[in-house]
């Protein structure tokens, strides 16, 4: 194997091992810290994939903003938050609850299956790109073709995704105004 | 054969029975306003003018003889009918001549008693079943009057039954006739079984028709029968506890009438009677006659005695039956009734008024006891008149018609002795001796009780005795007139004057005559009372008792034997410890056994209880409770739990994408 | 290159985990923090398929948009815990219970 699948390997390692501590932290400014590592990871693992731009607004957006968000939001709230967040540490580790635990396996269970499946019998239009030529090489322009792409086919998109992120902002500072007390 | 015909005579006869009937449901139906008599008084002399008419046509005519049917069972047919024959109409006026002055008597005697519409009503049941006993044709209505006739006994004896010896004493004479009964019933399911009928004429005609152990059989039952009824030895037993009664009806049914019952119906059915039977029969008489005499000697209760010389004289009547002298019995038997009612009225006159005197002075004697009284003759002289009438009459004095009547049984006795052999001779000797005691006794409470001084004068010094009062006293004096000779013969001293025996007589009972005992006899027994007359004199009355009292034969007289206490140690006991196992088995076994079966039903049905609450109620509840449950778990699914709800959304994904990978790949 | 199948495996691993994390555990921010893992791993999911689609970079582009729709996500998320906090003095799920049958 060369180096590549190796580094692959690593990324994909730090992911879910990372994903794996946070879920067992009790304590939850840990659990947000390893998020953050799991984000890096998922970044570096898009690059694998040949989608360079994604990883890097991965990395502005989801670290830069949502994580940043969340720490904000939870370090800058009061004090019987935080001290509800303390209460009940009694292990360090969080104990599993098995209900769950088997939902999540059998779901784990059926998406390897289905992703091996797709292995052995690749879909009819993966099969077609991949003869006449149209897959994504390390050496192409993402950046440019992906631009191209949003500005012309993807436009509508484009501009309701910008509108649902104003409604958001302007949903979430309402959510958060202060009342007036009477 | 049965007439169809309903003449005069006829129907005076059935009046005659019937009125007292009709005076005893009118004195029930008034209750307490019967007090005063007057319904059953009437009765009863309307009844004695209809018996006399009757006899005055039937006496010495042809009988007459009526039936009617009465009911069927299967293809047995039962009959109810009248038989006037000159029994029956001698019976009739005999029964009825005796009721009437009793009646009188009692308005006097039960005066003020608080019972006393209770006591005519039975007085009047009485009547009414006598009478139709002696005129019944067929042995079922007999058997039903002569149960009647007990009845009536019974309530009367017992009629102040807040006394406890009046309750025993009604108890024995009630249970001691139904051993009797039961031989009454054998003789007629013996008639019947072989007869086909309860005719008394069929039976008389043809005895023949039982064959000869039967014939015995039957006849020694309805011996039994009688010697219950009629108080013969051993069965006498409740004659002299029956005395606890009030003295008129002691009078009426158990002097006169009642225990002639049995007599009568032995001359009834003479015809059934074989040799061997009628032997039986007189030695019983014998032996009651001589017992009887034997215990009267020593009572010092008036009534007592007089119960005991009752006793006596039945045997003596029985004796004339078992010799075969029918006729002569019956005579005796009316002669009998007459003098042995006055004296019990007469002894009621004079128990009345001592009664009165413990009253008035406050006195604690008895006013029955002999030996409280004396020299009654100067405050009681008319009472005094009767009694010595009625004692001569028992005795058998010359001009008398015991006299009569007595001395013809004594001699007809011998003339049947001499035929017979063994121990059979010595039945007359017997009876002269009873006859010689019947004297004693009656002379001694003659002197006891009207000789003499006072004795209870000795405690207190102004007691008065007053004579009878005029309501007694008439019928007392016309039972005297009746005692004599002229009712019943126009020669006082011969019997072969005497009219009713005449009439009475029968092919059947003639004995070969002895004519020199005709004349030796009376002269005998006359005798013979005067001597203890004078003896009875000498030791009552001027008191020189040579014999000290409470020897063996003295107390074997007064304690009677010592019968009672043989029947209560033999019988009684045994029946009593019998019945108490009889509880016991009852109590233990057989409520043992129904408590057992219901304890297993009960077992039973707590078993279904538990069956039902458990496994039928509880199946009911298992669906209720997997409704619920199911309900229940489907009710979870909200609960409210943010986690909850997502981690069922992906639940029924991980569904559905197993579905599509299992089905469709 | 790395086989399409590894991505996919990666991005289903990172799912289930992120599942457990929203059904189990209990703090709300928690919650968030496993549906961000599910979301990210379908992005790497649709990142993955993107590279045999050169002619419309579709699965890039979506990625893209899913990103952003993540952040509005959070921050709505965000401000809702925190009312419902103010409210319920609780962020524990299971606390909320209003809805209860």
């Amino acid at each position: 194997m060369d180096i590549t699948a190796w580094v692959f390997y690593g990324f994909a390692a730090i992911a879910i091992g990372s994903a794996l501590l946070l879920v067992s932290l009790r304590n939850v400014a840990r659990s947000l810290f390893l998020f953050f590592i799991v984000l890096f990871s998922v970044a570096g693992l898009y690059v694998f994939a040949l989608a360079d731009f994604v990883a890097i607004t991965q990395i502005l957006v989801y670290v830069g903003g949502v994580l940043v968000l969340m720490l904000f939001a939870f370090m800058l709230s009061n004090k019987e938050l935080l001290n509800d967040l303390q209460m009940g540490t009694s292990h360090f580790f969080a104990l599993p609850v098995w209900q769950s635990v088997i939902l999540a396996a059998s779901f784990l269970s059926i998406l390897i299956y289905a992703s091996l499946h797709l292995g052995t019998h690749e879909p009819a239009w993966i099969s077609s790109s991949r003869e006449s030529g149209a897959i994504l090489t390390p050496t192409d322009q993402t950046v440019q073709h992906l631009g191209v792409q949003i500005m012309t086919r993807y436009l509508l998109p484009f501009e309701i995704i910008s509108v649902l992120l104003m409604m958001a902002l302007i949903g979430a500072a309402h959510l958060t105004r202060k009342e007036a007390n009477p | 054969m049965p007439t169809t015909a309903l003449t005069y005579p006829l129907l005076a006869a059935l009046s005659a029975v019937l009125l007292p009937f009709a005076g005893f449901l009118l004195s029930a139906a008034l209750g307490k306003r019967a007090g005063n008599g007057a319904v059953a008084t009437s009765a009863i002399l309307l009844s004695l003018l209809a018996a006399c008419y009757a006899f005055a046509q039937i006496w010495n005519q042809p009988p007459i003889h009526i039936q009617w049917h009465w009911f069927t069972i299967g293809e047995q047919a039962f009959h109810v009918g009248v038989l006037l024959d000159n029994m029956a109409v001698m019976m009739l006026v005999l029964v009825s001549l005796i009721a009437l002055p009793v009646h009188i008597y009692s308005a006097a005697y039960m005066k003020g008693d608080p019972g006393i519409h209770r006591y005519w009503t039975y007085l009047s049941l009485f009547c009414f079943a006598m009478l139709g006993l002696v005129v019944a044709d067929n042995l079922l209505l007999m058997y039903i009057c002569w149960e009647l006739v007990g009845f009536a006994s019974y309530l009367l004896i017992g009629f102040w039954f807040t006394k406890d010896a009046a309750v025993q004493a009604n108890k024995k004479a009630f249970i001691v006739n139904r051993i009797g009964d039961i031989g009454f019933l054998i003789g007629m399911a013996l008639t019947y079984s072989h007869l086909g009928t309860l005719d008394t004429t069929a039976l008389i005609e043809a005895p023949e028709i039982l064959p000869a152990p039967w014939l015995t059989v039957a006849g020694l039952a309805f011996f039994l029968g009688a010697m219950a009824k009629s108080a013969q030895f051993p069965l006498h037993v409740w004659l002299p506890d029956a005395m606890e009664g009030p003295t008129s009806v002691s009078s009426l049914i158990h002097a006169a009438t009642m225990v002639a019952a049995g007599v009568f119906l032995l001359a009834r059915i003479f015809p059934v009677f074989d040799a061997t039977v009628l032997l039986v029969i007189a030695t019983i008489g014998t032996v009651t006659a001589f017992a009887a005499a034997y215990f009267a000697l020593t009572q010092y209760d008036i009534k007592k005695i007089l119960a005991f010389s009752t006793i006596s004289q039945l045997g003596f009547m029985m004796v004339g039956i078992g010799i075969g002298m029918y006729p002569v019995a019956l005579f005796h038997l009316a002669t009998h009734a007459f003098f042995k009612c006055l004296l019990f009225l007469c002894a009621g006159a004079i128990i009345h008024e001592m009664q009165h005197a413990k009253e008035t002075h406050d006195l604690d004697m008895d006013p029955q006891d002999i030996r409280n009284m004396g020299g009654l003759r100067k405050h009681m002289p008319l009472t005094f008149t009767a009694i010595l009438i009625a004692s001569l009459a028992l005795a058998g004095f010359p001009f008398t018609g015991g006299y009569l009547s007595k001395d013809a049984l004594i001699v007809h006795t011998f003339e049947w002795a001499a035929l017979q052999s063994g121990a059979a001779k010595l039945i007359p000797y017997v009876l002269v001796a009873v006859s010689m005691l019947t004297s004693f006794y009656i002379l001694r409470l003659l002197a006891k009780v009207f000789f003499g001084s006072l004795s209870i004068r000795s405690v207190k010094k102004d007691i008065r005795i007053h004579e009878a009062p005029m309501r007694m006293l008439g019928p007392m004096l016309f039972l005297a007139g009746c005692s004599l000779f002229p009712l019943f013969s126009v020669n006082p001293l011969n019997d072969s004057y005497v009219w009713l025996m005449q009439g009475l007589t029968s092919p059947v009972s003639t004995l070969p005559p002895l004519r020199l005992l005709h004349l030796a006899i009376p002269v005998l027994t006359t005798g013979v009372t005067c001597i203890v007359a004078g003896v009875a004199w000498q030791w009552y009355v001027n008191g020189k008792y040579p014999l000290k009292g409470g020897g063996l034969f003295y107390r074997l007289s007064e304690h009677q034997g010592y019968l009672d206490a043989l029947y209560d140690a033999a019988v009684v006991r045994p029946v009593v410890r019998l019945s108490q196992l009889l509880l016991w088995v009852d109590h233990y076994i057989i409520d043992g056994m129904v408590n057992g079966l219901s304890a297993l039903g009960r077992s039973f049905a707590a078993v279904a209880a538990w069956l039902d609450q458990r496994l039928v109620d509880g199946f009911v509840r298992l669906i209720g409770k997997i409704a619920w449950g199911l309900g229940n778990v489907f009710r979870r699914l909200q609960n409210g739990r943010l986690q909850h709800y997502f981690a069922t959304l992906f639940f029924i994904i991980l569904v559905i994408l197993l579905y599509h990978i299992v089905v469709l790949l | 290159m790395i086989p399409l199948t590894h991505f996919l495996i990666v991005g289903a691993c990172l799912f289930a985990i992120g599942l457990y994390t929203v059904m189990a555990r209990r703090n709300a921010i928690l919650v968030l923090v496993g549906i961000e893992l599910m979301i990210n791993a379908a992005i790497l999911n649709l990142v993955a398929f993107s590279r045999y689609d050169k002619t419309a970079y579709g699965g890039q582009a979506f990625a893209l948009f899913a990103i952003v729709l993540a952040a509005a996500a959070v921050a709505v998320a965000l401000a809702i815990i925190l009312n419902a906090y103010k409210f319920y003095k609780s962020v524990n799920p299971e606390d909320i219970r209003n809805l209860k049958d």
